[in-house]
């Protein structure tokens, strides 16, 4: 019976069923690895990675993200396919994967592939069909674009070794924060499981940097890195554990991004927190990663923004503004003169313009409007800079002063991730803060 | 009396002008005006530029030896801007490396208020173009051909030639430039050229191929089952992918 409903589904139904199932996997990265076609088949990367499209929800679609199949035997509980639901199960073959990435990707509505995968039958089993998949692809269709692939804890190191030959980007997902969480929501998996494969990719990264300097022409293993995920809002860490977790994982497993996924109730378990307006905790979420931007870019740490005394971000600053706040005793900084790790440092300079300033003013002094056209967010830094000893207007270094008008300048947010975004503040409003779900 | 050069606004006629002008004028004021896009002006005297290929070359080759590759590139990607002030600009960028002591670090120059122009439409030209890599969707024709129609603000079709003939040299493909009538061709296997001039048949490029339908609606109903609906944000969306480049792009036209 279970054959014959495999047999009758057509490659749309599949496509619909298991795209469905992998949307909840927030990289959609083709960053990382930079690889010129070499003129006898299809595809290329570039460093900074392709968004070929964005989705009803914001998100961009860069790559074309399935599951191998959602036959799942684990049970965790906050997955949509965990095997005591009853959803429609699916499976592609390692053919149908081919031609839809190659079709898609001549079309150019991708970037490449992403294969991740419920456990069929046993990891091992699971990989193995993940490795065929791959190997047809680059081998017979000659493809070479963008690989994202998960690494199946439990499977084979040899098997992982393989495939990671094959894919640019590896990533095994930690899915939630700490071990005890993991033990509550995802009986089958494990910490220990999680990492193993995690420190043998990174393992063998490192080997292949060495294999490289020697012959230049090795075979690259997972070039673009490995990366990871967790899910916000699941259970009840706080933001400065999660932070904390993020930074280790930077550090010690050499991940190239760690990503956070606002928890979305799909099922409904005793163990899972109760959906406050059915909303995800958008608002978290995007502190979370104005964090990790900070720690990845602008040479933070993890106990620079949070403590234990505050453990979680604030609702109305972001991470960096919040910190300059409690440190006004270094502002304000001269911008024609101030180090660039500093300048990076101040609310308002980005990455971007932070180079730019280092550059241009060797050239002459900079004002204030040239920093606005360099791209410089003069409402923010206007409170933490001076250009050539003037600050732009007369201001005060008062943290109370600073905040207000901080307040006054409204971040811009991701709609809805303030959850009220249809309100207006008032003395009398119940002020919901919906959006950030706190336990 | 302050000369205007009238040139084309192709890469040529540009450089022609810049040529010029830099012959005969690079100590005083000069401007560069489009044909067809020009405002007369009192005390302006107005001379027609002779485009040559060799002008382009002379000009090209002293740009990258007085001012580097990188600032080279930055010239060129303002040069295909839809500004029309874009020629003078360039020309004054070049009048004012002169004035500082490495000339090959004008555009860092940016406290310069031409300099920042200049790095201003390059910026947009570049970010339109790569807008353009992203968002470009071929369609398969009968006889095999990717084609693709677009309608950018700026001349971007040679700053992704390179792009997709790296990606695809195995196909045969077309880009259509609707506003500027310009074609972007890729034969199999050879390098990519621009072609000005013809007019595009509208029936041979409706004509598609077999799978071309199905591969179509796949495409839309992955693009559908991907989102999440209890993150829905039409206004992120927009901002990444804004209205106007939704016209040529398959997952937004009508079902077939």
């Amino acid at each position: 019976m279970h054959d014959t409903i495999q047999k009758e589904m057509t490659l749309n139904e599949k496509l619909n069923i298991l795209s469905d199932a992998a949307k909840y996997d927030v990289s959609c990265s083709s960053s990382g690895v930079d690889r010129k076609g070499d003129g006898t088949g299809m595809g290329n990367c570039s460093k900074a990675g392709i968004c070929h499209s964005f989705s009803a929800d914001g998100r961009c679609i860069s790559l074309l993200k399935i599951l191998f199949t959602n036959e799942c035997i684990y049970d965790c509980k906050y997955c949509i396919n965990r095997s005591s639901n009853d959803v429609r199960r699916a499976s592609f073959t390692p053919d149908e994967i081919c031609t839809l990435t190659m079709e898609f990707y001549r079309r150019n509505y991708i970037e490449g592939l992403f294969l991740s995968s419920g456990i069929l039958k046993s990891p091992n089993y699971t990989m193995e069909l993940i490795y065929a998949a791959l190997y047809r692809l680059r081998h017979v269709c000659n493809f070479q674009g963008y690989i994202h692939v998960k690494a199946i804890p439990g499977a084979d190191p040899a098997l992982i070794r393989m495939t990671g030959y094959l894919a640019d980007r590896m990533s095994v997902n930690v899915e939630l924060p700490t071990a005890e969480g993991l033990k509550l929501l995802a009986p089958h998996k494990s910490r220990k499981n999680i990492l193993t494969p995690m420190r043998l990719v990174q393992n063998q990264m490192t080997e292949n940097k060495q294999e490289i300097a020697l012959y230049r022409n090795a075979p690259r293993f997972v070039p673009a890195g490995q990366s990871t995920q967790m899910i916000i809002g699941a259970t009840p860490e706080s933001d400065y554990q999660i932070l904390n977790v993020a930074e280790a994982l930077y550090k010690k497993f050499d991940l190239k991004r760690v990503f956070y996924s606002a928890f979305v109730p799909v099922n409904k378990d005793r163990a899972l927190p109760a959906p406050i307006d059915n909303k995800p905790p958008l608002l978290r979420e995007h502190r979370l990663y104005q964090a990790d931007w900070l720690l990845r870019y602008y040479h933070f740490e993890a106990h620079e923004l949070l403590d234990e005394k505050n453990p979680n971000f604030n609702v109305l600053l972001d991470p960096k503004c919040c910190w300059a706040l409690k440190h006004l005793d270094i502002f304000p900084v001269e911008v024609n003169r101030a180090d660039h790790r500093v300048l990076l440092r101040v609310p308002g300079i980005g990455y971007k313009s932070a180079g730019r300033i280092v550059k241009a003013r060797k050239l002459g002094n900079l004002s204030f409007e040239d920093l606005r056209k360099m791209g410089v967010v003069l409402k923010r830094a206007l409170y933490f800079i001076t250009c050539s000893g003037k600050t732009m207007y007369p201001i005060r270094i008062d943290e109370d002063y600073i905040t207000r008008n901080l307040l006054n300048t409204k971040e811009r947010l991701p709609e809805g991730a303030d959850g009220m975004t249809f309100h207006q503040l008032s003395l009398v409003d119940d002020v919901n803060f919906s959006g950030v779900n706190r336990l | 009396m302050r000369e205007i050069y009238i040139c084309t606004d192709t890469i040529t006629g540009l450089c022609s002008a810049l040529h010029d002008a830099w012959l005969e004028n690079r100590n005083r004021e000069a401007g560069i005006g489009l044909r067809g896009r020009i405002q007369q002006q009192l005390f302006c005297q107005y001379k027609t530029v002779v485009e040559t290929a060799e002008k382009t070359r002379r000009l090209q080759r002293m740009l990258k030896r007085y001012l580097g590759y990188n600032a080279y590139w930055d010239i060129y990607y303002a040069l295909l801007s839809d500004d029309q002030e874009k020629g003078t600009e360039v020309f004054r960028v070049m009048q004012e490396a002169r004035n500082i002591p490495d000339s090959r670090k004008i555009m860092d120059h940016l406290g310069n208020s031409d300099v920042a122009k200049v790095f201003a439409m390059s910026r947009s030209v570049s970010n339109e173009a790569h807008m353009y890599e992203e968002f470009i969707r071929f369609r398969e024709l009968k006889n095999g051909i990717l084609f693709s129609e677009i309608t950018p603000k700026s001349q971007v079709l040679s700053c992704i030639g390179d792009h997709f003939a790296d990606r695809f040299p195995l196909e045969n493909w077309v880009i259509y430039d609707k506003t500027h009538e310009v074609f972007l061709i890729h034969r199999k296997q050879e390098r990519w050229g621009l072609v000005w001039g013809e007019t595009l048949d509208p029936d041979a490029v409706s004509e598609v191929s077999e799978g071309e339908t199905d591969y179509a609606a796949l495409w839309k109903e992955f693009f559908e089952a991907v989102s999440i609906k209890e993150r829905e944000n039409p206004k992120c969306q927009q901002n990444h992918l804004p209205l106007r480049f939704r016209g040529n792009m398959t997952e937004f036209s009508p079902r077939l």
